[in-house]
């Protein structure tokens, strides 16, 4: 009805009333559903210049290969890029949010976004849901106060790190950056570097696959490589097709049912208005 | 006025059907820094003049032209303080209208949400009219638009328009001088003409 110019406090967070109820089926013996966690391998790192991030483009449901060829590196702010792993859904709409309020953030300041500004907003974000927004990402960026590289984890916790992994694939990826992470890397070497932690992840883990995205942000300038490295191309066996010819397969039996019509047409007067 | 003893209560109709406070908004309106806008064939330009109160005011610390989105610009006449809050409020709209539909909010709606805004409030208990006009510019898939937001909630396109002080003579300047297939650079032009026409007064 009437609305005045008062900020209210938002009523945000978890709804905790049914947990009670969940407990006293639990105990009934009903199964909580489960939901689908997509496996990942996604990394970042600092070089001399700014931040590369990288991930693979598997996203998976299960056993099955949802989508072949999916995008995990969110934007967040020209100068800021957010990979994400953990359930898709939450990952997509956390890092959207976020942009989105940078965004305002940035009109309202008039300058350019912070990467702590973006860390901060998300895992407040991820707190107050208590760990259920199952959304674990890398968030790189460079600002004014030089490049930032940053591991967010479900719960809200933080990491500050010159190179980080996530995802089911990260102790894959891990392996190659704890033998070969040297401070100072030029671009090409670390593009090489990361390429060569995503592979290892989608060659050496079932949740990672398909192609190497890469995303590179310096001071002033982001260059998004979508698909850089294609190590999977599908392969097909017959370029001209299948052509099954009549014969080649043997009949065991035949029955032949003519269909009879079943339908009558009746005559019937028109519809009364 | 014959009307004085109706415009105490803002929610209420005069005999004459006017909302009499809606009227004084205008007037703080009119008597505001001239605002102009001209749309051209490839863009639009919006111009108002900086006039501080003194020398010693930071020049760089007042802002009398907003962008609320990328390609959204808005130039006020009236209560500096007003508009700030209503360029806040289009702000969001234009982020929540991206958050649910992927597309830039295009500049015909972003206009209707923010006249809804100063519609509600001339239709709201305890609150008061917004005391500005707004100018909005935005370049858009329909092409460059230019819209003027009233107090009272209602919105107009214009091909060029004035607003605040000294607006009758600008408007006949810009009627004679506007052309259809004006370029951004003769519509810049224009406008800085326009507004030291009225620089003296």
């Amino acid at each position: 009805m009437v609305k005045t110019s008062i900020n209210a406090p938002t009523k945000g967070g978890f709804n905790f009333d049914l947990c009670q109820r969940n407990e006293m089926l639990l105990k009934k013996g009903m199964q909580l559903p489960t939901f689908r966690k997509t496996g990942t391998t996604i990394v970042g790192i600092v070089f001399q210049d700014g931040v590369i991030l990288g991930a693979d483009t598997r996203a998976t449901e299960g056993p099955i290969v949802a989508d072949k060829n999916c995008e995990k590196i969110h934007y967040m702010a020209p100068n800021i890029y957010c990979c994400g792993a953990g359930t898709a859904a939450d990952t997509e709409a956390v890092t959207d949010m976020v942009s989105s309020q940078l965004q305002l953030h940035c009109y309202a300041t008039g300058r350019e976004s912070r990467v702590v500004t973006a860390l901060t907003l998300l895992k407040s974000h991820l707190f107050s849901y208590q760990g259920h927004v199952s959304a674990a990402l890398v968030l790189g960026g460079v600002d004014i106060s030089g490049p930032h590289l940053h591991t967010v984890y479900p719960h809200g916790s933080t990491d500050t790190l010159p190179f980080a992994t996530m995802g089911s694939g990260s102790l894959a990826a891990m392996a190659v950056f704890e033998s070969k992470f040297r401070e100072g890397l030029t671009k090409d070497e670390g593009i090489q570097l990361l390429c060569e932690a995503i592979c290892s992840g989608i060659f050496n883990d079932l949740g990672s696959g398909s192609n190497v995205d890469v995303c590179i942000i310096t001071k002033g300038h982001t260059e998004y490589l979508r698909n850089h490295q294609l190590p999977n191309p599908r392969t097909y066996v017959s370029s001209r097709g299948y052509n099954f010819v009549k014969g080649h397969t043997e009949v065991l039996s035949t029955k032949i049912t003519p269909l009879k019509s079943k339908a009558e047409a009746a005559l019937v007067d028109a519809m009364e208005e | 006025m014959g009307d004085s003893q109706y415009s105490f209560s803002l929610t209420t109709f005069s005999p004459s059907g006017k909302l009499v406070q809606i009227e004084h908004a205008l007037m703080a309106v009119g008597s505001g820094q001239t605002s102009l806008g001209i749309k051209a064939a490839n863009g639009v330009v919006i111009a108002t003049e900086k006039k501080l109160p003194s020398i010693l005011v930071d020049e760089t610390s007042v802002q009398k032209i907003q962008l609320m989105t990328t390609n959204i610009g808005v130039v006020y006449s009236g209560m500096g303080p007003d508009s700030r809050v209503l360029v806040r409020k289009s702000r969001k709209q234009a982020q929540q209208y991206y958050r649910l539909y992927k597309e830039p909010i295009p500049v015909t709606q972003l206009v209707r949400e923010t006249a809804a805004v100063m519609q509600e409030f001339t239709q709201s208990g305890g609150v008061r009219p917004f005391g500005v006009s707004l100018l909005v510019a935005g370049y858009d898939d329909n092409g460059p638009q230019l819209f003027q937001v009233d107090p009272s909630g209602s919105y107009f396109s214009w091909k060029a328009s004035a607003m605040g002080k000294n607006v009758s003579n600008a408007k006949t300047f810009l009627e004679k001088r506007y052309t259809d297939d004006m370029e951004l650079d003769d519509a810049v032009h224009t406008a800085i003409l326009t507004l030291k026409e009225g620089y003296f007064l």
